[in-house]
């Protein structure tokens, strides 16, 4: 390779590898295997213990068995030969019973008393699931101590008719005991005979199950809904047709709807998992199945360490699908051990053999999670890396691109490289998705790749697996069949290969994931300091208004009870309204609760008030219930003249002018908003035009719709968005009345105009606090509150005071007046919203502010409450003849009857449908993204390992010695058990030779050639050798390194788009005329299993024609 | 997340039962492509009509019951139900909570309405309080398959004075049919809802202890030893949850509770997923829009817009769209501004091709190609903006330049599309340039003059067309590489016209990237000129047509492109320093 070569070796961030878990902590022998066996007559029996097998010491000839149990990482490089998967065709010696006997003359293992905690544990694995059930159980339990987890699953047993011996195992175990050759074992007798499954109940551990009855299984439904499968079959409707076109969008999209659990379940692929206990080639006779249940766990020993215990477990639940992979791998090589040790005679020697069988298949598993769990990782991925950072993005391309041309140039001897990045593109497709253009940019769009908006969209409203996306990504299964993909480079120069896979992780492709912690009601669960019993918090809030950001601390108390969700109903309540209450009356009730001491203890009720207080007062999260105090002013407003039906529904026309506000200041573009006003004359004439909808709605002050939610982004939902602008153009048809209100306002409240200053920034949470605050502290001054409630409410006052002051977005207002008269840009909205909240503040003073609030109110009403029938045009002529002037002494007296005497609420009422659910709030959220995930990307490409490693997507080793020898059984085992979930047409492996110069592609479906051969040699595209080609020629004309990384992505893009073509030619042929095709777009024969593949992604229909 | 959260209760009497439920509803569509109302409300509609026991029950109360039930009556039991086995009073309706931003609607009842969802939880719950063994009782355990979906139970008691053993035991559960999810989520769903069980055992710890005091229970029960226990059971076995905790407001706590994990637990996890780049045509086309929107916000209304419209096409009637334009036509489906609306005459290059004849085609394409001015002149204004139709689809977007139709000559620079009547003169420089070609369209004189073409189209039987140019083009000559591509294209009639299409969508973006990194390499870094001679050779775009073709098409990149050159790429890291 040269000096240049070497000399940049060390610099090579990306190359370094890092184990990502501590293998220390980390010991093998804690993986323990149990099988167990429940049948009807029998009852239960322990089938195998790998706690309760001893390896003999005298014998030589145990010297692999050794290795097996203490090392078995070496032990699987070099006995591998045994592969233990049932599909394994590789001959191994110990799977003949021919060759078993050779060996068999020395018992290598020693069976004893199963550990004492193997009855509790069965009890765990089996649990008391009827019988019937025919299905495979899949159980995961967490034992305290000492700390263990374990997976266990259940499989129903396939009996067939024996072949040879009528033996069983059982026979054989009871055999054990009494053996000779084994020791003294006799007395061991009970622990493998049959426990009965309540018999040991009662002093195992405290599993004290409640003793039902059989009945109880059967009245539980767990029979009855065996047969659920063939209820309800839901199409899914299709997505939207605009997005549609992007593979990752509907692969994303299929698998939410497949997982959804909405319209009750959708039968998936079905796992027809059965313990087979027949041998294949005897017939079965289903006649004489007996009923009987075989379960397999696998119990990891946690450490005890809490850091070494939480890596672990991290690691445990983020792999599952690796680890259940295995295990079912695990599952087929004692099946098979069982079936095949029956053919034996002898009893010793059946015992021994399939002891040693489960051991050595215990060991491949040990050994397979040991090197999962170890194995040297890529730590700088350069597509994932190039996608989290921007900071380093110049310095990351031009070390990729370095990389890169110095492969292009030295290694593509042979065309080498050429065909590897051929197989890889061919393959591992997740690039394709990644180039497709998108032909609906934002205009402002700079012509770079951005994150999939419709992808995104599709996360939040219909959420589906990150991670298994991402896993089907890695392994490129995204084309149509859906074929699963591994890369292993072979090669002794360790150097050289961990190049080659560096550059290789720009090809292969995935999703990037992070982790997000919602917080909601101030409670953080970072960024948190306790500071003398009470907690800061810092959060950095997002303007909503500008794209600026700004400081927000909280003080608080320690969160006295406050349970997640339900800040305002905090601490015991006595007098509490009953169940169907909403937290919109709750909250205010928030007050009502401190005064009601009287059969509790003072202490916690003042605790209770304050930690309500604070919640209210602390955070965004709190946005959602804050209308609720305001609704209630609106109500109390309103309730003087009006039907007492009203309040209800301004309530909730209240909440959904919020809701509405907020997205108007976003998102409104302003020139939208005036025509609109130009358009439609004001409406104010209108009277209740709808008392339908009235009554409707009014029993349930609770219906009401906040509409605030999390808006991270949003512009998340843009129908209902366009749905709120509309219903907001509505509300503007009379900007003279509001105008004048406001202005009377002013007028009126001289003392408001203090407040003004802050409220015309309403959509910033801080100040959204406090506009809650000061609404809570009247309320509060109505019940007389103890001082301490109006402390801790101005202190919060005066905090968002100066909040508002950072952010000096102060107006006078006069001049908001002037823009609420009608400019009706965004500004004026904004400042208008900015007096609503006011006014919502100063409301028990004002009672003016009332209508305002009610005109607000106007604006979206009705957008989505629940019942929906009733259209926003009502509510918002209702609230254009509330009068005006109320007294506000009514209002308050009013609202006070209502958080009093909530029981006048009838929940039926007159309503049409009586299946409305009464509406809660949902908690505004925060997000804490934490980049740093360790997911599939991070994990499964992995570096230079000390042997090849099934998992891996990408990996490079030494040799293939031990790949040669496994990787038939791989490929055909990860199609039987697909890690991803979904049926798998072929498991491919690309195997990039760096000594012979090789690249072959290894197929599930293809029987090995010969011995030398692991798969096809590779057709190198000359699409890519041209691409290869020309960017080592712009690189070496010094074209800056991001440039030629642009130009790399506008080449592959070209070749998706030539696949496009390829697809659209195929409609028409079922052959394909390289000729035609060359002449027009330079496309060789050479090109045509790359593109076919590209094209597969988006036309599944190619491969039905070319396969 | 996909999921339902449950809270399940062990009754001593009527064994594991189902207290209360939280589902997750989403719109039916994804980016909300129906309005958030009209889902919601066939999804409570379909509950009403899948509403089985439960909720039907709940119904056939609701009108009689009214105000009474509010009052804190409780619902005529049913003698499978004791207050113990119930959360929402009868006739309650149950919660609902909605996301906005993200359409998702969260709803509370004590059961799911759907029957085979009911089925569901009650057989998650009956495992999970019954069958399922957890150690020590209390705890997590994860058990499922594939039919019953999987489940994350948490189970734990709360202290009850009254019960036996003074606990009564519940559990709460999370089903999902992905059990790669709900096993993922594992430590945060433990962590979560071990909180929420605190804070409910917290509570019922509390009114415990109140009642211990006030009334030792245990000193009671052993004075009445001989008093059956079953007998004092029966009087005290049904306490709700709420009097246990003695909060009113629990159900409406944890429908909040259970909303929020639901929705915490969705979206722990996020995915960042790139997607390509939009093609020069679709930027071209963005940017286009936008100065058109720009230009139109000086007037009123959207009938600026129209007015516009009827300016820059004066003579259209037909409404239709033409979509002839291969590359995302949905894009263009606003810029109709320039877009005729007549049903097209040439009905794609290749007609074209063979109306002409294969030579007259060949010169007119290089022109196109080239930059140079294309003027047809003829009375049929239709036939001429069809040409146009057609003729542009070779060219990139930002190299169109279109005047259709006009009374006098334009100047080169305004337009590279030039239609005039037949009265207009053109100027005798441009009628000997070689920058410009001139199609005449004249009415046909003989009627076997095309006969190709008088076959497939009787409306272009009537003209014949002349095609000349001040510079005719040397046969000799090699010509633009993809003008030959695109003539081998036309050619071969197995290609269909769809493919075809494909197949110059294809061709210019291949050549618009050979243009960007001649602008690069030109405009921005201002390389000399041996080594722009070694680019484009590299290119393969050495020959002098090529590099013709490529600095014409250079005027059609995009702003959005050429700005993001100059600013972002041009960095000083970037281009120095590599040895």
């Amino acid at each position: 390779m040269g000096s240049r070569m070497d000399e940049p070796g060390a610099s090579l961030g990306g190359v370094t590898l890092l184990c990502s878990w501590s293998c220390s902590e980390f010991d093998l022998k804690e993986i323990r295997l149990i099988v167990y066996q429940d049948c009807e007559r029998r009852g239960r029996q322990v089938l195998f213990d790998s706690k309760a097998v001893r390896k003999m010491e005298e014998s030589a000839a145990q010297r692999t068995e050794d290795v097996l149990i203490k090392m078995p990482v070496k032990c699987c490089q070099a006995r591998h030969s045994s592969s233990s998967s049932s599909s394994d065709s590789t001959p191994s010696p110990h799977s003949s019973v021919g060759s078993l006997h050779g060996k068999e003359q020395l018992p290598k293992y020693q069976y004893t008393r199963p550990a004492s905690d193997v009855n509790m544990l069965g009890e765990m694995m089996f649990g008391s699931v009827a019988m019937s059930y025919k299905g495979s159980t899949l159980k995961i339990h967490y034992i305290r101590s000492p700390p263990q987890l374990m997976i266990s699953k259940v499989f129903s047993a396939k009996m067939g008719s024996f072949c040879g011996s009528t033996n069983n195992l059982q026979d054989s175990f009871e055999y054990i005991n009494q053996d000779p050759n084994l020791g003294k074992l006799s007395s061991n007798q009970n622990s493998l005979g049959p426990c009965r499954a309540g018999s040991n109940l009662a002093h195992s551990t405290p599993v004290d199950m409640p003793s039902r009855g059989q009945n109880e299984d059967r009245d539980s439904g767990i029979a009855r809904s065996a047969s659920l499968s063939s209820l309800l079959i839901t199409p899914f409707p299709s997505p939207s047709s605009s997005s549609s076109s992007s593979s990752s969008y509907q692969r994303r999209w299929l698998r939410s709807q497949t997982t959804s659990l909405e319209n009750g379940i959708v039968p998936r692929w079905s796992t027809e998992e059965t313990f087979s206990l027949a041998d294949e080639t005897c017939s079965s006779n289903p006649a004489i199945v007996r009923r009987k249940k075989i379960a397999i766990s696998i119990i990891f020993s946690l450490s005890e360490k809490e850091e070494a215990q939480k890596n672990f477990q991290d690691f445990f639940f983020s792999h599952f699908p690796l680890l259940e992979s295995h295990m079912n791998r695990l599952k087929s090589a004692i099946e098979k051990a069982m079936i095949s040790c029956r053919k034996i005679a002898e009893s010793s020697h059946r015992v021994q053999f399939y002891i040693s069988h489960l051991m050595e298949a215990l060991g491949e598993f040990r050994g397979t999670i040991w090197n999962l769990y170890s194995v040297p990782r890529i730590t700088e991925p350069v597509w994932l890396t190039m996608m989290s950072s921007t900071l380093e993005k110049t310095q990351l391309c031009q070390r990729f691109l370095k990389e890169f041309t110095l492969l292009i140039e030295q290694i593509n001897k042979n065309q080498f490289f050429a065909a590897l990045l051929t197989a890889v593109l061919t393959y591992h497709l997740a690039w394709v998705p990644t180039v497709m253009p998108v032909d609906h940019p934002p205009i402002k769009a700079f012509s770079e790749k951005r994150t999939s908006h419709s992808v995104n969209m599709l996360a939040k409203t219909h959420p589906y697996n990150p991670l298994w996306a991402q896993l089907g990504d890695l392994y490129g299964a995204i084309g149509s069949p859906v074929r699963l993909t591994r890369t292993v480079v072979i090669g002794k120069h360790k150097d050289l290969v961990q190049r080659i896979l560096y550059v290789l992780t720009y090809f292969l492709r995935c999703s990037e994931l992070q982790e997000n912690h919602l917080t909601w009601a101030g409670k953080l669960w970072e960024g948190e300091e306790v500071l003398n019993g009470s907690k800061m918090t810092t959060a950095l809030e997002k303007g909503e208004v500008e794209d600026s950001e700004y400081v927000v601390v909280t003080v608080r108390n320690e969160p006295a009870l406050v349970p997640p969700g339900l800040p305002s109903q905090t601490g015991d309540r006595n007098a509490g309204p009953p169940e169907g209450l909403a937290t919109a009356d709750l909250f205010s009730r928030v007050s009502t609760e401190a005064n009601k001491g009287a059969g509790k203890k003072e202490q916690d009720s003042e605790a209770s008030g304050k930690a309500s207080l604070e919640e209210a007062t602390s955070g965004a999260s709190w946005e959602d219930q804050e209308p609720s105090p305001m609704v209630e002013e609106g109500q109390k407003g309103a309730s003087g003249d009006d039907p007492p039906t009203a309040p209800s529904l301004e309530r909730s026309a209240t909440s959904e002018a919020w809701a509405a506000g907020l997205k108007t200041v976003q998102q409104a573009p302003s020139e939208e908003l005036k025509m609109e006003m130009d358009k439609k004359p004001p409406d104010r004439s209108s009277g209740w035009p709808c008392p339908d909808r009235r009554s409707q709605e009014s029993p349930y002050l609770e219906k009401v719709t906040f509409q605030i939610g999390s808006s991270v982004s949003p512009e998340s939902d843009l129908e209902s968005r366009a749905r709120d602008m509309e219903e907001k153009l509505k509300a503007f048809r009379n900007p003279p009345e509001l105008a004048r209100s406001l202005l009377d306002q002013t007028r009126e409240t001289a003392e408001l105009a203090q407040h003004q200053q802050f409220s015309q920034v309403p959509f910033r949470s801080g100040i959204r606090r406090n506009v809650c605050c000061p609404q809570i502290l009247t309320s509060e001054e109505h019940k007389s509150l103890s001082g301490q409630g109006f402390v801790e409410g101005s202190d919060i006052r005066i905090n968002a005071i100066e909040a508002v002051e950072q952010v000096s977005l102060s107006a006078e207002p006069a001049a908001s007046l002037d823009k609420g008269a009608g400019i009706g840009k965004q500004r004026t909205l904004e400042e208008e919203r900015g007096l609503c909240l006011k006014t919502v503040k100063g409301q028990s003073l004002e009672p003016v502010q009332n209508r305002c609030v009610q005109q607000d109110s106007g604006l979206v009403v009705a957008a989505d409450v629940p019942c929906g029938d009733a259209d926003g045009k009502t509510a918002f002529r209702v609230e254009g003849d509330i009068p005006r002037n109320e007294s506000s002494d009514s209002a308050l007296g009013d609202s006070d009857d209502e958080v009093g005497a909530p029981g006048n609420l009838d929940p039926n009422g007159d309503r049409d449908e009586d299946a409305l659910e009464v509406e809660l709030p949902l908690p505004r959220s925060q997000i804490i993204s934490n980049q740093n995930v360790k997911n599939f990307g991070r994990s499964l490409l992995g570096g230079y390992c000390p042997m090849y490693m099934p998992d891996l997507v990408l990996h490079g080793t030494s040799n293939d010695e031990k790949l040669k020898q496994c990787l038939l059984a791989d490929l055909v085992h990860a199609v039987h058990h697909p890690v991803l979930d979904e049926p798998i047409a072929e498991a491919i492996c690309i195997i990039a030779d760096t000594d012979k110069w090789s690249v072959q592609v290894a197929t599930s479906q293809r029987k090995v050639m010969d011995n030398m051969k692991l798969g096809q040699e590779v057709l190198v595209s000359s699409q890519v050798s041209s691409l290869l080609q020309s960017i080592l020629q712009l690189y070496k004309l010094r074209l800056p390194a991001d440039f030629c990384i642009m130009h790399l992505e506008d080449r592959l893009q070209e070749m998706y788009l030539k696949s496009k073509m390829l697809s659209e030619y195929l409609r028409g042929h079922t052959r394909v005329h390289v000729k035609e095709l060359g002449v027009v777009l330079g496309i060789e024969s050479n090109d045509l299993p790359l593109l076919t593949a590209i094209a597969s992604t988006h036309s599944p229909y190619v491969a039905q024609i070319l396969l | 997340m996909n999921a339902i959260v449950a809270l399940c209760h062990f009754c001593e009497l009527h064994g594991p039962r189902t207290l209360f439920c939280t589902e997750v509803l989403h719109s039916p569509l994804p980016q909300g492509a129906g309005n958030g109302d009209s889902p919601g409300q066939g999804e409570q509609a379909e509950e009403e009509e899948g509403g089985i026991q439960m909720s039907s029950r709940i119904r056939s109360h609701s009108p009689a019951e009214g105000a009474s039930a509010e009052s804190n009556s409780p619902g005529p039991k049913k003698s499978d139900m004791c207050e113990g086995c119930r959360s929402l009073a009868a006739g309650h309706p149950g919660y609902i909570s909605h996301d906005k931003e993200t359409s998702i609607k969260y709803v509370s009842h004590q059961h799911p309405n759907h029957p085979q969802l009911f089925s569901i939880v009650r057989q998650a719950c009956v495992r999970s309080l019954s069958c399922e063994v957890c150690p020590g009782r209390e705890g997590p355990i994860f058990f499922g398959d594939e039919q019953h979906g999987f489940v994350f139970s948490h189970t734990f008691f709360i202290k009850d004075s009254l019960a036996r053993g003074f606990q009564r035991w519940y559990s709460i559960i999370a089903i999902m049919m992905d059990r790669i999810y709900l096993i993922n989520s594992w430590p945060f769903l433990l962590e979560k809802i071990r909180g929420i069980i605190d804070e409910l055992q917290g509570k019922a710890l509390k009114v415990f202890e109140a009642e211990q005091y006030g009334c030792p229970q245990r000193a009671q029960r052993m004075n009445t030893a001989f008093t059956p226990f079953l007998h004092q059971r029966n009087g005290n076995a049904a306490r709700s949850l709420t009097s246990l905790t003695s909060d009113e407001n629990l159900w409406a706590c944890l429908h909040t509770s259970f909303a929020w994990l639901l929705k915490a637990c969705g979206s722990r996890l996020t995915e960042k997923l790139l997607e390509g780049a939009p093609t020069e045509d679709t930027l071209v086309q963005m940017e286009k829009l936008a100065d058109l929107e720009e230009e139109s916000e000086g007037w009123d209304n959207s009938e600026g817009e129209e007015e516009e419209r009827t300016l820059s096409v004066p003579e259209v009637t037909d409404g239709r769209e033409l979509a002839k334009c291969p590359t995302t036509p949905s894009l263009l489906s606003d810029c109709g501004s320039w877009l005729p609306r007549k049903l097209s005459i040439f009905k794609s290059l290749r007609h074209m091709r063979q109306v002409l004849g294969a030579s007259s085609f060949r010169m007119l394409a290089w022109h196109v190609l080239m930059g140079n001015q294309v003027i047809w002149k003829g009375q049929d204004m239709d036939l001429v903006q069809s040409a146009f139709d057609v003729l542009r689809t070779m060219l990139p977007v930002g190299c169109v330049r279109i005047i259709p139709y006009s009374n006098q000559y334009e100047e080169a620079y305004r337009c590279n599309f030039l239609g005039l009547s037949p009265h207009v003169q053109i100027p005798s420089y441009i009628q000997t340039s070689e920058f410009a070609v001139i199609v005449e369209v004249h009415p046909a004189t003989c009627s076997s003059v095309y006969p190709v073409a008088c076959d497939e189209d009787q409306s272009l039987s009537k003209y014949e067309f002349v095609v000349t140019s001040g510079g005719p083009i040397a046969t000799d000559r090699v010509g633009p590489t993809i003008l030959n591509k695109i003539e081998a294209a036309l050619t071969n009639q197995n290609l269909s016209v769809d493919v075809v299409d494909q197949c110059l969508v294809c061709l210019k973006e291949e050549w618009m990237n050979k243009v960007k990194v001649l602008f690069k390499f030109t405009k921005v870094d201002s390389r000399p000129k041996e080594d722009t001679q070694k680019l484009l050779s590299i290119l393969g775009a050495a020959e002098e047509d090529n590099v013709k073709l490529l600095k014409f098409w250079m005027t059609g990149l995009s702003k959005t492109y050429k700005s993001h050159l100059m600013s972002t790429v041009r960095s000083p890291t970037s281009s120095e320093s590599r040895n």
